[in-house]
């Protein structure tokens, strides 16, 4: 999953977002007055297709009262419609506010994710090969208006996320497309008006869906809001139907001004007992897009009326510290299952010590602080692209024997081994944004101690638009790229393919090599339970044998929690507040 | 003119005491030009005097940067924050402001974030801010004169046409310019070598450009005034060429308000650079006071020294700036009463 804001995802990014816990080192202890935080961790996937609603109350909650988000630099979605969500942000408030999928996520006790029914009556029952799955529909859930939520509907739901043309940002394009039989030949219900598709199909409650391979992961990717109901015919025409979606969840959508404010009222046709994990504890969500994050920072630490019932997705690195002694228990830190890679191009940089000395010349620390990140507590450092608590993912792994630290002399010698002192290095960076300029900087002089020659191309667009473009004369020239990346559900399937088969979206590494890509195909075919150690073994492996890509850090996210916000937690699933969960204190 | 006899002195015009022309201080009065009075009475002036002053430390500042921080012992080298800043503690310095006392290594202490010596950045940002001004302001005054000379003594159609020109010019919104030429020229040239010139001169072009009508505006109206009087319709009877009644008869009677313009446009080219700084275009690498100041913004609490350097010099630049021009215009301006 991409994170919403472009800035973001480059290097160096202007907010705080997330990460699991880990010291730094060097000397940085001098003077340090700050107190440990302890991290929410994301540790795989836990599944229990069993619970049934309606959720389990949360202790002390009380019903009542009006609850404001604010968001820092993120004008939010450009559509709403649940097929076009394909955002952190986005996602994480309409799936646990508004819109109803297959299954969905629950906070458990120890703050991990369980994946738990939500339309479906159970997580949906596969045949043998994983090439077919069936799910029940609960018969207790309803529309906004009063009408039961039918087979039909979630079929036509599902069968929208097809259509890669009307939703190009949507997640259909990557799973869907990717694992549905026929999707790539199918253009979806509205490009494709007059061709019928059966791999979807119902029948009584049952909604029935036909793989292309094996995909053993569907029950996650049932958890997505495009995985729900859509109302039948012109009522959920794109693209009307995006400003204005009928909502199904405790919620339903008052008022929606794009990359302002979305408002959000009880909705009174939401059944309790329908729904294993959703509360409607609040009466009223008042969600604040593209905010200025000084303003946030300073009404989130003003302790006024204003402040008491707000949440804010992000803190400026700069009142961290203010913020981290002041709020204590509501200043929530939460991974956000995200890495940060540079990606040596793979047909230039065809060296692997040439590719290890760029990760030792790499300046860690610097290029956080001057990132504006928290070094340690938004960004930790990465061992190989599965982020923390993955499932499968090697503990303590280290492609090159222990943490690759800045270290320019054992740069120096790699490149000797390579025998390429003075390579060149060819990147672009965002000249827009001071942080990025700082960041470069950094970056500069690390590598250029190190032993290289360094090339930084200044751009104005996203980097992400000329990464991405291999036509662009300025990508042409590049040998270091970059990507941040998170997981779109807690298995390795959602981190090493897009990044690194050789037809993955997001592979600006252009790695590709056939045994890799031979041996993800059969990971993808392997049992359930033997997929994750498989993922883990598979990154270990590829970060041991080719290094191909350098993950610079892994992300974690501030949260802040008003005084009266109950129950203050995050949402390890997403990265996200856990909206799920809240209630205000009266 | 109803005195067509009297001589073109400024004098004339004062209300200072008429004086005994026998008398031994008007011996003293007498064969002073137009330019040496309004000096004079420049120099009398105190706020003008304290202006120019202070208006003489930031120019000494800009043209002596390297050495000044070569005194100091400061540069705007790249350096690495983790070894200067307190990571776990709120990213402050670990030596200076703002939570310890003066460090004599860094006298203007050392940016969070990034650990530049705030000094050095300070010195090259005068440096940057005033180069990019005074040649702007330098194009910009060529072209108005130039421009409203031509309109103005031409006339016809040359002046029509300038004249529309100028108004268009006049429309153009400045900022929404010059956001659209900075990814223009960044798509164009940011693989050139020489792209952070690029970036100075096609700033200081943009201000030219869009800086200039004012001053032509001024000056043809100056022109059509006085191309009808007597000197210059004898000029003209004589036999002088175009060329030569511009520059020597009608420029000479220009000084005062080209002067005038000048000074009034520098500081505006002041406060236009660190605001384009501050918006992200114009200079983006390299030091620049607006820059500065859009980074230390949201430590103006805990860090407030780091966002007082830079704005004490935008405003004390850009009000001496402008006082001085200020009294300039008064001092030459025969019609004030003081």
């Amino acid at each position: 999953m991409k994170r919403n804001k472009p800035l973001a995802l480059v290097a160096g990014a202007a907010l705080i977002t997330l990460a699991a816990c880990g010291g730094g080192d060097g000397e940085e202890n001098e003077g340090t007055t700050g107190t440990e935080k302890k991290f929410g961790a994301q540790e795989g996937g836990t599944k229990d297709a069993t619970l049934e609603g309606p959720a389990q109350e949360v202790e002390g909650a009380t019903e009542g009262g009006t609850v404001t988000v604010y968001v820092a630099g993120d004008p939010g979605p450009n559509s709403l419609d649940p097929t076009d969500g394909w955002s952190v942000l986005g996602n994480s408030i309409q799936q646990a506010l508004t819109h109803r999928s297959l299954t969905q996520y629950k906070r458990g006790e120890d703050g991990q994710p369980v994946l738990v029914p939500d339309l479906a009556v159970d997580l949906g029952v596969p045949n043998e090969d994983f090439t077919e799955w069936t799910f029940t529909i609960r018969d207790d859930a309803t529309w906004e208006d009063g009408k039961p939520v039918t087979a039909e509907e979630v079929a036509w739901g599902i069968q929208r996320s097809l259509d890669a043309e009307t939703f190009p940002a949507g997640p259909g394009a990557e799973y869907s497309k990717g694992y549905f039989a026929g999707g790539q030949d199918y253009a979806g219900p509205y490009t494709d008006k007059d061709k019928a598709y059966d791999a979807i199909s119902f029948d009584g409650q049952d909604v029935t869906i036909k793989m292309e391979k094996p995909f053993p992961d569907m029950d996650y990717w049932g958890a997505f809001m495009a995985m729900g109901p859509a109302p039948l015919g012109k009522a959920s025409q794109p693209p009307n139907y995006g400003t204005d979606p009928l909502s199904n969840g405790p919620y339903k959508i008052e008022k929606w001004t794009p990359s302002e404010e979305l408002i959000l009222t009880k909705n009174d046709q939401w059944i309790a007992e329908s729904d294993p994990a959703r509360h409607q504890y609040v009466d009223e969500w008042i969600i604040k897009f593209d905010q200025d994050q000084a303003k946030v920072d300073q009404i989130m630490l003003s302790g006024n009326s204003d402040s008491q019932t707000a949440i804010a997705t992000s803190i400026g690195s700069d009142k961290y510290e203010q913020a981290n002694s002041e709020l204590g228990e509501r200043l929530v830190q939460q991974t956000s299952q995200c890495v940060s890679t540079l990606t040596p191009d793979y047909t230039k940089i065809t060296d692997i010590n040439v590719r290890k000395a760029l990760a030792y010349a790499y300046p860690y620390q610097d290029v956080w602080l001057a990132g504006g990140e928290v070094p340690g507590v938004t960004r930790v450092p990465a061992n190989s692209i599965m982020p923390p608590g993955m499932a499968g993912k090697k503990e303590g792994f280290q492609p090159d024997g222990e943490q690759i630290v800045y270290d320019p002399e054992k740069a120096k010698e790699l490149l000797a081994e390579a025998g390429e002192e003075g390579y060149e290095i060819t990147m672009i960076f965002y000249e827009v944004d001071p942080l990025a300029v700082a960041v470069q900087k950094q970056i500069t002089k690390g590598f250029e101690s190190a032993g290289f020659k360094v090339k930084a191309i200044p751009v104005q667009v996203s980097p992400y638009d000329i990464w991405l473009n291999p036509d662009d004369k300025v990508n042409k020239t590049l040998n270091l790229r970059g990507v941040n990346w998170c997981s779109d559900w807690p298995a390795g399937s959602t981190m090493l393919p897009p990044l690194l088969s050789g037809d993955g979206v997001y592979n600006t590494a252009l790695f590709s090599e056939p045994e890799i890509d031979a041996e993800m195909e059969e990971i993808a075919g392997l049992p359930l339970e033997e997929q994750g150690a498989a993922w883990g073994e598979l990154d270990a492996k590829i970060m041991e044998e080719f290094f191909p890509i350098i993950p610079t850090a892994f992300r974690n996210d501030l949260f802040v929690f008003g005084e009266k916000i109950g129950n203050p937690s995050g949402d390890a699933a997403l990265g996200a507040p856990n909206y799920k969960d809240f209630f205000v204190m009266q | 003119m109803s005195q067509p006899t009297a001589p073109e002195t400024l004098g004339s015009l004062t209300d200072e005491t008429p004086i005994d022309p026998n008398s031994k201080k008007a011996k003293a009065i007498t064969g002073r030009s137009p330019m040496q009075i309004a000096l004079g009475r420049l120099m009398r002036d105190k706020i003008a005097v304290v202006c120019a002053i202070v208006i003489l430390f930031f120019i000494i500042v800009a043209v002596f940067a390297p050495w000044i921080n070569k005194f100091f012992g400061v540069d705007t080298e790249t350096v690495f924050p983790s070894q200067y800043l307190d990571i776990l503690g709120g990213g402050m310095p670990l030596e200076g402001p703002p939570n310890n006392g003066f460090d004599p290594d860094h006298p203007f202490g050392i940016a969070p974030q990034t650990a530049d010596d705030n000094l050095a950045y300070w010195v090259e940002g005068c440096r940057t801010s005033l180069t990019i001004a005074a040649l702007a302001t330098l194009f910009a005054s060529v072209l108005g004169v130039t421009i409203g000379l031509l309109a103005g003594f031409l006339g016809g159609i040359v002046d029509k046409v300038l004249s529309f020109f100028i108004d268009l010019f006049l429309t153009v919104p400045f900022l929404l310019a010059a956001l659209t030429l900075a990814p223009i020229l960044n798509e164009r040239f940011n693989t050139a070598d020489s792209y952070v010139t690029i970036q100075k001169f096609s700033l200081i072009g943009v201000l030219a450009v869009f800086g200039w009508m004012g001053t032509a505006r001024l000056i043809r109206g100056e022109v059509l005034s006085l191309r009808e009087r007597e000197f210059v319709q004898a000029a003209r009877v004589l036999g002088m060429p175009t060329s030569r009644v511009l520059l020597k008869e009608l420029m000479p009677n220009l000084a005062a308000p080209i002067i005038i313009s000048v000074s009034l446009m520098l500081p505006a080219f002041v406060a236009a650079e660190a605001g384009l700084a501050f918006l992200g275009i114009g200079v983006t690498s390299g030091a620049s006071w607006g820059q500065t100041i859009s980074k230390a913004v949201k430590y103006f609490e805990q860090y407030p020294l780091y966002l007082w350097e830079p704005l004490i010099g935008v405003v004390l630049l850009v009000l001496s700036l402008n006082l001085l021009g200020d009294a300039i215009r008064d001092a030459l301006d025969p019609k004030t009463r003081r």
